[in-house]
């Protein structure tokens, strides 16, 4: 019976002819947007991950505090929301800047003194980086007397993670409304599937068939549709993702300091195929009712 | 096996009712032949749509087989009509299948195993003289074998009651003939025969019980 009604499902498709494809065609668009946005998304939350670890806070001294310098790293240590504290002295700030200017650091070596203050570089505790937190935590260094300036915190990631947030609305909005449209066209197609068949199922309500047999060709031949596209846009985002991912890893490791541009994980690559078959099975479900 | 009890059915509403029957009762035992003659609008063809459940009378009481028809909820219609075979004017064969798969089609739907549909099939097709037509499509076939293919797939699943509703309406003499006697040699095999025809001679030809309508009345119920 089941190869029954799977040999009816795929004898309605091939009925269906192009309005079929063209189903296949819009549930593939739709859920190639939202994959495509799922996939700039899951890479643009990987970045602001490890931004997220990388925070610092740099907390500029007035003063050398020489060999105090211990002391005040320890107190520090102590204030709430302090992974780590480490002092970086003005001789190593200095050399840290002709680390940085490589072949022009002769540049350095002609100021008359070291401008560069002492400082003490402070590691937010692991998952506190939040703007509040952040905030919290630069006012306690501010107050502190040995303290002139703290630079530092998470304005720019949390703009990177709305930015993150913003993508996966758009790709869900855009996707949900050619999900839409690809209802539509597969209640059509299967429609057209039904008007086909008309004189079969006139046939098999007349000699018994239960409603199921007569009607579930119908959904298998939506969820089929829905499948088939899910499967197309995961195969071309796939496809795309292998021919930029050489191309653009480099820039993005540049931009975002991210090394590896990854592909969506095996959940994600279920979960697109599981929405083609949801739509698919709606599209049949609707027409399903008009049998 | 079937009993009509002052059985009634009025179409439409308002003004424009019609009346296809009117207190109609009558009883057939297991393995009897009846043929329902009357002219053309008699109401033949309502009486046997309301015994395969495709038409609830307005009034009375319809049995067949152990089925209370008229109070038949609608996912109990399907065993109702596994029980029946059907043939029309008509032969309704699927223009895209052979001779063979429009009878295998059947069997299949009702969920029967390969082996037995192939069987159920082939002896059916033998039944009605149409073995060597198994690969036919129904546009190769002439109207008098198109019938029979239609009675093989009626008979296939092996049902208790036959209920045929004009099926010479369409045919010569001789193709008559020839589908009257496979209905003659189906009802010989122990299947209760209803046929509906509007042909006098072949009542008598038949030479069986005749219930005669007349404006949706049984005014005749005769042998």
């Amino acid at each position: 019976m089941i190869g029954f009604l799977i040999g009816e499902a795929v004898r309605d498709l091939a009925r269906a002819g192009r309005v079929a494809v063209a189903a296949v065609a819009l549930i593939a668009l739709s859920l190639g947007i939202v994959g495509a946005f799922w996939l700039l998304s899951t890479n643009l939350g990987a970045a602001v991950a490890q931004w997220r670890e990388g925070v610092r806070v740099i907390a500029y001294l007035r003063d050398d505090p020489g060999p105090a310098a211990g002391r005040l790293v320890d107190r520090v240590r102590r204030l709430e929301g302090v992974g780590d504290a480490r002092y970086v002295s003005k001789a190593e700030a200095l050399n840290r800047l002709k680390g940085g200017l490589g072949a022009r650091a002769s540049v350095a070596e002609t100021l008359p003194e070291n401008p560069l203050p002492a400082s003490i570089e402070v590691t937010p505790t692991s998952g506190v980086a939040t703007p509040e937190t952040m905030r919290g935590l630069v006012e306690r260094l501010a107050a502190m007397p040995e303290v002139e300036d703290v630079h530092g915190g998470t304005a720019w990631i949390e703009r990177a993670s709305h930015w993150q947030r913003l993508l996966q609305i758009v790709g869900v909005g855009i996707g949900l409304l050619l999900g839409l449209a690809a209802v539509v066209t597969i209640t059509t197609a299967t429609t057209l599937a039904l008007h086909a068949r008309r004189e079969e199922i006139e046939i098999m309500r007349l000699v018994g068939a239960s409603e199921a047999v007569i009607r579930l060709p119908l959904l298998l031949q939506g969820v089929a549709q829905g499948l088939l596209g899910a499967g197309v846009a995961v195969l071309v985002l796939f496809g795309v993702h292998r021919v930029l991912q050489p191309l653009m890893e480099p820039l993005a490791a540049l931009t975002f300091g991210l090394p590896h541009i990854a592909f969506l994980s095996g959940a994600a690559v279920a979960g697109l195929l599981a929405a083609g078959a949801l739509l698919g099975g709606l599209g049949g479900l609707v027409a399903k009712g008009r049998a | 096996m079937i009993a009509l009890h002052r059985v009634s059915k009025t179409f439409g509403a308002g003004p424009v009712k019609v009346t296809a029957l009117s207190d109609v009762t009558f009883r057939m035992s297991k393995g009897e032949f009846a043929v329902v003659r009357g002219r053309s609008g008699a109401g033949k063809t309502t009486l046997l749509r309301l015994l395969y459940r495709d038409e609830v009378p307005t009034d009375g009481e319809v049995e067949v087989g152990a089925h209370d028809v008229t109070s038949l909820a609608r996912s109990e219609i399907p065993e109702l009509r596994r029980s029946i075979g059907v043939v029309f004017q008509d032969a309704k064969l699927l223009p895209g299948r052979t001779v063979y798969e429009n009878v295998a089609f059947v069997l299949r739907v009702l969920g029967m195993p390969r082996r037995e549909i192939t069987q159920r099939a082939f002896s059916a097709l033998k039944a009605v003289g149409l073995s060597t037509r198994a690969q036919a499509y129904p546009w190769q076939l002439s109207q008098g074998e198109a019938q029979r293919a239609s009675l093989a797939r009626a008979i296939a699943k092996q049902p208790a009651i036959l209920l045929a509703d004009e099926p010479t309406g369409n045919l010569d003499e001789d193709m008559a003939a020839e589908v009257f006697q496979v209905i003659a040699d189906i009802w010989r095999g122990g299947t209760t025969v209803l046929l509906a025809t509007h042909q006098l001679g072949v009542a008598r030809k038949l030479g069986r019980r005749t219930l005669t309508l007349d404006a949706g009345r049984l005014v005749k119920d005769e042998g």
